[in-house]
């Protein structure tokens, strides 16, 4: 029998760093929140991550901890007691942060995390996984099992825009299905030089969803450590990002019968690099 | 113009060949032949040598070279290897050689690779700097790109720009070319190659400014192995006066053997938001776990306004000294944008002059 799942797992990546990845993980979760999902994400970008830095949370409660005792004491293990609850007004949503020195990110192992993620969060109706800008064994893994992927980027630096169709080619040499990779762009119409059409035909794909350029919204959410919906609740691209994770609900709702099932076969690449690499 | 030649070798075989050899060339005349360094030393002042071939796979004639540096200081002096081997090449270099050759005694080859060398520039060793950035778009391509470009420039010695960002590299768009060879070829060849033999690998964006391109899918990352990438750089050494290593973000092997290797490491962030000095400071104090002391040249970038104030300010911040801070480089992105990097850099751009600055510092040895 097919173990199937009942939660949505989105990973959000590219393989364009600075792109806004984090904060679209972080308004994403908010978004699915508010929208009265049960909502955890995890902050997977593990030696640099600023999920804590842009909501202004400090915790010991890291992965790394719960890796430690998630080997040690299996048996009492609970995940609860690792996560952090971010909490604005009446809106909540739980944080898996990344560790806290950067040393300590050597030792997170891939298949702790898949369990972590598969198994462990079940309860939650959303997980939010905000990757680093790189195929990495770990990021393969989370994208195996992740229900939608997905993949921001910017288009107004060119060095940057080869790396935003090299990373989506790969996608698709690695067979993950195109309906599966959700194209993003970010910083829409900040500039003119490049169009996002011109974009969408180098690419062979349409862009899911665009989030308008505006440096001082996102800027104010960071700097004040709460979403855009509370930091800017006006701002397009607030309303932005709630559409976003609106539109991954519906796509939620509409189809609940549809369970996703779950991938306990790895992909092409990530099996390629264990062949390879161990 | 004759070159006069005094070669100095042990092995009879080895100058039965190599006389034939330079006896049919119109431009290269053997003067004297020795068995012994120390034979020469003295003796060769008789025939005013443009060029001695010193066998220093007799590990004491490398010893001798620095006297022969002193001696003879209008002479190139090269040395003679049965197999290429970078280590022993270094050690002629630190002597005040100007590298080695393998014992072929081919003439075009000899021709060539004394070509090669002069080019290299001075001989001393090379310099080995490497960009390294917790986080991207820290703009280490950017000031890696510039710099290599300005050091050529205001020095007139070879540099090397090696795209170690494995996944991600993007240094050939940067300078909007296609290059015929990537890391991927010269890691699988590196056992075989020699310095005349690497250096077509290299893609020429200038007379004395290559580079070496990442490999353009990024599953092909994982074929360079960090053991073969730290002999790449050791070769471009004999080639390159100034190796520079864009690395990929992040710490990971390759960006620790990297560090191991060079001599110079910049350690680069955007200053955008408070969590970015959080990171640099981060970055340091992994590198300090690490057990090699070396110093670390803290740069951070897009700073506005770009002065000493903010720099201290900084500084103050991350409890650690920063070396450099760069702005915005928004008309250096709209020329890379159209492609024209190697057209000319923008000489009013505050930021082309700041990498002036470190380029100047690099080549008068004050960093």
């Amino acid at each position: 029998m097919v173990a199937r799942r009942k939660n949505v797992i989105i990973s959000v990546f590219s393989t364009t760093p600075g792109v806004g990845k984090t904060l679209t993980s972080i308004n994403l979760s908010a978004g699915l929140a508010y929208d009265g999902y049960k909502v955890c994400l995890l902050d997977l970008d593990l030696q640099f991550g600023d999920v804590m830095n842009y909501l202004r949370l400090n915790s010991d409660r890291t992965i790394a901890r719960a890796q430690r005792v998630f080997k040690n004491f299996s048996s009492t293990f609970n995940i609860r007691d690792f996560l952090v609850r971010y909490s604005y007004k009446q809106l909540n949503f739980y944080i898996l942060p990344a560790p806290r020195l950067v040393h300590d990110s050597y030792q997170i192992e891939v298949a702790t995390v898949m369990q972590f993620v598969d198994k462990y969060l079940q309860d939650f109706d959303f997980i939010v996984l905000d990757l680093n800008p790189m195929f990495s064994s770990l990021n393969l893994a989370m994208l195996d099992l992740s229900t939608l992927i997905t993949y921001v980027g910017t288009i107004d630096f060119l060095p940057a825009l080869k790396n935003f169709k090299v990373g989506y080619d790969a996608l698709i040499r690695f067979e993950y299905e195109e309906q599966k990779i959700r194209l993003i762009e970010n910083r829409a119409g900040s500039q003119k030089v490049i169009k996002s059409e011109d974009v969408e035909r180098l690419l062979g794909g349409t862009f899911y969803h665009r989030l308008p350029n505006d440096f001082i919204s996102a800027n104010k959410s960071i700097e004040e450590g709460v979403p855009l919906m509370f930091s800017s609740p006006t701002s397009e691209l607030s309303k932005s990002f709630l559409e976003l994770a609106s539109r991954y609900t519906n796509k939620y709702t509409i189809e609940p019968v549809r369970e996703i099932e779950q991938q306990t076969s790895k992909g092409f690449f990530s099996r390629t690099l264990d062949a390879l690499f161990g | 113009m004759v070159r006069q030649v005094i070669l100095i070798e042990g092995e009879q075989r080895n100058f039965e060949n190599i006389i034939p050899a330079l006896k049919n060339s119109l431009d290269f005349e053997i003067a004297a032949v020795y068995r012994t360094a120390y034979a020469a030393l003295g003796q060769s002042r008789m025939f005013n040598p443009d060029l001695f071939l010193i066998d220093v796979e007799d590990a004491e004639n490398i010893n001798i070279i620095s006297e022969f540096v002193e001696l003879y200081r209008d002479s190139m002096i090269i040395g003679l290897l049965d197999f290429w081997d970078s280590e022993k090449n270094l050690s002629c270099i630190e002597a005040g050689a100007a590298g080695c050759i393998l014992k072929t005694f081919k003439l075009e080859e000899i021709r060539k690779s004394l070509e090669l060398y002069k080019l290299r520039g001075k001989n001393s060793p090379s310099r080995i700097i490497s960009f390294f950035s917790p986080k991207g778009r820290a703009g280490r391509t950017t000031t890696a790109s510039i710099l290599a470009l300005t050091i050529a420039e205001k020095s007139g010695e070879r540099v090397a720009l090696i795209d170690a960002d494995l996944q991600f590299g993007d240094m050939a768009v940067f300078f909007d070319i296609e290059p015929e060879h990537t890391l991927i070829e010269v890691s699988q060849d590196i056992k075989l190659l020699n310095p005349l033999t690497f250096d077509p690998y290299f893609y020429k964006l200038r007379e004395n400014v290559s580079l070496l391109a990442a490999p353009n899918k990024p599953e092909y990352a994982e074929l360079v192995e960090v053991k073969s990438l730290v002999e790449i750089v050791h070769l471009a050494c004999a080639l390159f006066r100034y190796v520079l290593i864009d690395l990929p973000i992040g710490f990971n092997p390759v960006t620790i053997g990297m560090y191991d290797l060079a001599e110079i490491n910049i350690v680069m962030t955007m200053m955008n938001k408070i969590s970015d000095i959080h990171h640099m400071r981060r970055a340091i104090e992994m590198f300090q776990t690490l057990d090699r002391v070396k110093q670390l040249y803290t740069c951070f970038t897009r700073v506005e306004p770009c002065n000493d104030d903010e720099r201290l300010k900084i500084q103050r911040e991350l409890g650690y000294p920063v070396t450099d801070i760069l702005p915005n480089g928004y008309h250096i992105n709209s020329i890379i944008n159209r492609g024209k990097l190697l057209k000319g850099l923008p000489k009013d751009s505050v930021l082309v002059r700041k990498i002036e600055q470190i380029a100047d510092d690099l080549i008068q040895n004050r960093r």
